[in-house]
């Protein structure tokens, strides 16, 4: 497949269109502004275009993983799983994910990370979203408290935490629900969350259960 | 090995984690076939041989045909609705299709049921947001 890449609507065109805007807003030092205020788009709006299909061993788009080693102004300074480094730029064109919604403030030294935007020629990613120690997690809930359960992941115990007001379930597949009362002991259970690096519990955005 | 367009399937995505990697995640090492990471635009199919096929059972949510692709298979995932696009090669087994049928992926008002691909965090939002946690995805090869 090659789009057209002449045609406005194009999925290139529309690449590349965001490429620009990530670096004009990552190189244009004005556009940079202070952490509290960066965090402007929705995830899910920032992933609304159509991006081209890739071949496995090529990158169009870069892509970041690891645990954040340092803060510098509104670049982050990466440690990836595997040994590499890397420096992700926030910029006010930047949607930040930690549990909810949030703004780059909430970002601290020792969170795990998924980063997603365009490498700048300096090397570093101007992000256009960044997901901080989210996890998705196929589990068994082995307990249910008040205020958590307890789960069983890979054969590990993890604790995963309620989060009044954000903690929310979906059974079979329904919409969903703050009620919590459905769930039951030794049901498969895939957990959307924040991890906790102070405790290695999991804050829970949701719990969906099957059948 | 570049993707191809033939049709092949089409269900729900969902994402999960694999090799090194920081919190709970780190415990899941290379997958099925050794070589899975989170930052590679890799994923993990229901039917990636015989073994894996006894683990998610797609066939009990209906899914009974879905073909053998085994480690190093490259699919092309579409998502259903913004036409974006990943290609992916296949590194590990899974989702547990058998624990979540029924459940669906919808958007515009059509939804894919049943979860059939799961891919890693570089290959999920390559074609839409991590926090959404499962997308209605069509496949091809």
């Amino acid at each position: 497949m090659s789009p057209n890449r002449n045609t406005p609507d194009a999925p290139e065109g529309r690449e590349l269109h965001r490429r620009r805007f990530l670096s004009a807003a990552a190189l244009g030092g004005a556009t940079i502004v202070g952490a509290s205020a960066l965090g402007g788009l929705d995830a899910d709006a920032a992933f609304a275009a159509p991006s081209p299909s890739l071949d496995p061993a090529i990158a169009k788009t870069s892509f970041a993983e690891g645990r954040v080693a340092g803060i510098n102004g509104s670049m982050l300074e990466v440690a990836g799983s595997h040994g590499e480094f890397h420096r992700v730029q926030l910029t006010n064109a930047t949607s930040i994910w930690k549990l909810h919604p949030t703004t780059a403030d909430a970002v601290e030294p020792g969170d795990g990370l998924y980063a997603r935007g365009v490498e700048m020629p300096d090397g570093s990613i101007a992000a256009d979203a960044v997901w901080v120690n989210i996890v998705n997690l196929h589990c068994t809930i082995r307990g249910i408290g008040r205020d958590r359960l307890e789960l069983a992941h890979n054969n590990h115990a993890v604790v995963g935490r309620v989060v009044k007001g954000t903690t929310a379930a979906s059974y079979h597949g329904s919409a969903l629900s703050s009620d919590l009362s459905r769930l039951r002991i030794g049901q498969d259970a895939q957990v959307l969350g924040a991890w906790r690096p102070k405790d290695d519990s999991i804050d829970i955005a949701r719990v969906s259960v099957g059948r | 090995m570049a993707c191809g367009s033939t049709y092949l399937w089409r269900g729900e995505a969902t994402w999960f984690c694999c090799g090194n990697a920081w919190g709970p995640c780190g415990s899941h090492g290379g997958g099925a076939c050794g070589t899975c990471r989170s930052s590679a635009n890799h994923g993990a199919w229901p039917n990636a041989s015989a073994a894996c096929w006894d683990i998610t059972r797609p066939d009990l949510c209906g899914e009974g045909n879905i073909p053998r692709r085994g480690c190093g298979s490259v699919m092309n995932v579409r998502h259903q609705c913004t036409g974006a696009t990943v290609c992916i090669t296949i590194t590990d087994c899974g989702p547990r299709t058998k624990s979540f049928c029924g459940e669906a992926a919808c958007c515009n008002g059509q939804c894919r049921t049943n979860r059939i691909l799961d891919l890693t965090p570089a290959a999920y939002s390559a074609i839409g947001s991590l926090s959404s946690g499962k997308l209605p995805v069509w496949i091809y090869e």
